[in-house]
């Protein structure tokens, strides 16, 4: 497997990923890992109907992505990996999925939430979830689109971007 | 004083087409190959805006509004750009190019400030979020929604802001710099004027990262160059 | 069925979307604006603030997809009015929706129609039509357009059945054709160009694929992550240097 991105994003597929991100990393596969959408008929059409042609879609539960990525299926493609929260990139981490660099794109809204740019909100347990992470050895980065600087996810402040 | 009433009413093109941006339609009236034009044709020059439309358009064309991510402010650049060249006396065909060329040079760094503008606008609008929040807890809903237009005065601000932080440098560095500048930017302006739109293409093709469409540029290019000048 | 003047109000409500764009929650207060019309012909005291509260909730979309996911809204709404359970939750539909339609739209609109018809356009301002920003403005919304109207109708009469009817145009995959376009037509724009140049600086015209390398330099800058503004300054710095 490669994942040429692993990205915490919780618009999942949307403009930034399809438009910026997939061409910048040369990525063919796009992989959900969110059990919510997964078990949602609708809402997995709805994110497969985005996406081109060219590029593969696979939207799986957090166990299932799990096991497509130690499987040969992925083998030799580009995966851009999407995830929509710290939560959810421990938990995968934890099933195996052992991505270097984890990007955080949007983080958006919800009650005790507090906004460290124009993207990103974090709530107290995000911070924890990602401060594992981070033990872990994952290098985890700020950038919404790659026109965007990339910056520690430590050293986050609310001010103009890009 | 006819000089001081053509910066208002460029003033009121940089407003009408900055909120069109984000605001308000997006009819895309706020591309520079539109709002040059029309800023040309308010202030009696229509073919200089358009030489000015033609050579900004594709510079920021890949940029994308999406998300959160505020792209530079080209519109205003087009704007602030082709009037200041108005202003500083420039004029339709190859005698007013240099000057054009050198008030865009100058006004492309300036139009920076817009992305600061544009983020404060859109801060100030998450306060018209919180008034109506607090109308609606006092069961006031058709007041809720008032507060939405409100945002438009910030849009509106943020564009005029992004308007005089290129006027107003840009019109007092230029008659500084171009005693200095214009012979030089003369003498090179036509590569200047060819540098402009292949920049634009080259970050537009590097930006896509795609064989296929970078192949079907250079077949394009080969065949209708020699199409033209013969092989 | 709401009456036509509702319908109309919001129709005109429409292009207002992003006019209180905020990070907090984006688009949801301009929905909020749209929807009021209909809101309060549907609900009455407490109802009403109950369901402007639950469209100030956060939304963000492409603002030209918003007509046929409003269109559908209303039609969730109406029908949540009429039984006290609708086919699904409004605020479901929304959340579930915003994204995939915002990337359609951006793929679409933006990165597909938006450089197609620019690079349309200057290639007719380089053959001297001076009604090039015209013909610009009229290619782009004309589908604009039909996307608001077309799509706020459909989606009001159709319901869920818009979505179908949404992905039956293939918009990522149209997106793509257009792009293949606006890079057809950057090569003949750029080809006129060069040829142009040449020609007024009686430059020999077998230099001018020359200009290709420039192009493919800048390109790799591009792609190491040099912004715009600094390639156009350094460039034209260089050519100062080189002819001034």
């Amino acid at each position: 497997m490669s994942i040429v991105l692993a990205r915490i994003d919780n618009r999942l597929i949307h403009g930034q990923v399809l438009e910026s991100w997939v061409p910048y990393v040369h990525a063919d596969s796009i992989l959900v890992a969110n059990d919510v959408v997964a078990g949602n008929p609708l809402r997995k059409i709805l994110m497969t109907a985005a996406v081109p042609k060219g590029v593969g879609v696979f939207v799986e539960t957090l166990a299932d992505a799990a096991k497509l990525l130690s499987g040969g299926i992925l083998i030799d493609r580009k995966v851009l990996l999407l995830l929509a929260t710290s939560e959810d990139a421990l938990t995968l981490y934890r099933l195996g999925v052992l991505y270097g660099k984890l990007n955080l794109g949007n983080l958006h809204g919800g009650e005790n939430r507090r906004r460290v740019s124009c993207t990103i909100a974090f709530a107290p347990e995000d911070l924890a979830n990602l401060g594992q992470l981070e033990a872990a050895g994952v290098r985890i980065v700020a950038q919404c689109i790659p026109a965007d600087r990339e910056r520690d996810w430590k050293k986050l402040s609310p001010s103009p971007e890009g | 004083m006819a000089w001081s009433l053509d910066y208002l009413y460029a003033g009121l093109v940089a407003l009408l087409v900055g909120l069109d941006r984000t605001a308000v339609l997006q009819l895309l009236i706020c591309r520079p190959i539109v709002a040059a034009p029309l800023t040309g044709w308010v202030l009696g020059d229509f073919q200089l805006g358009l030489q000015a439309g033609t050579l900004l358009e594709l510079l920021w064309l890949g940029r994308l509004p999406v998300g959160a991510a505020i792209p530079p402010d080209d519109t205003q650049i087009a704007v602030g750009g082709t009037t200041l060249a108005l202003m500083m006396g420039a004029s339709a065909g190859a005698d007013g190019l240099p000057m054009l060329l050198l008030c865009l040079l100058v006004a492309l760094p300036l139009g920076k400030c817009g992305q600061i503008f544009d983020h404060l606008a859109r801060q100030g609008n998450g306060l018209l979020l919180i008034r109506a929040e607090q109308e609606l807890a006092r069961r006031r809903p058709a007041a809720a929604t008032r507060w939405h237009l409100l945002g438009l005065g910030f849009f509106a601000l943020a564009s005029l802001g992004t308007y005089l932080g290129i006027i107003l440098p840009g019109s007092l560095l230029l008659p500084w710099l171009a005693p200095y500048l214009l012979a030089k930017v003369g003498d090179a302006a036509p590569w200047l004027a060819l540098a402009f739109p292949l920049v634009g293409i080259a970050v537009f093709l590097g930006a896509l990262r795609n064989r296929r469409i970078l192949f079907l540029f250079l077949m394009a290019f080969l065949l209708v160059y020699f199409l033209r000048e013969g092989f | 069925m709401l009456p036509l003047g509702v319908r109309l109000r919001i129709l005109l409500r429409l292009p207002l979307l992003q006019a209180s764009w905020n990070y907090e929650r984006m688009q949801s207060l301009g929905v909020l604006y749209i929807l009021y019309p209909a809101l309060r012909f549907i609900y009455r005291d407490e109802d009403l603030v109950l369901a402007c509260r639950r469209h100030l909730e956060y939304f963000n979309t492409h603002p030209f997809m918003a007509g046929p996911i409003l269109g559908t809204t209303l039609a969730l709404e109406e029908e949540r009015s009429l039984h006290a359970e609708g086919s699904l939750d409004v605020s479901e539909f929304k959340g579930m929706i915003m994204a995939p339609f915002a990337a359609m739209g951006d793929a679409f609109f933006w990165g597909g129609l938006r450089p197609l018809f620019a690079a349309l356009a200057l290639l007719l301002a380089a053959a001297g039509f001076w009604w090039a920003p015209l013909a610009f403005l009229l290619f782009f919304n004309l589908p604009h357009g039909l996307a608001l109207i077309a799509g706020l109708r459909g989606g009001y009469r159709q319901g869920l059945g818009m979505i179908g009817r949404v992905q039956r145009y293939r918009l990522p995959d149209l997106a793509v054709r257009c792009k293949e376009g606006t890079a057809l037509l950057l090569g003949a724009l750029s080809a006129v160009l060069v040829a142009d140049t040449l020609r007024s600086a009686e430059v020999a015209s077998a230099w001018g694929p020359c200009a290709l390398l420039p192009v493919l330099l800048l390109g790799g800058l591009a792609r190491l992550g040099v912004s715009n503004l600094i390639l156009i300054l350094l460039m034209s710095a260089a050519l100062l240097v080189f002819f001034g």
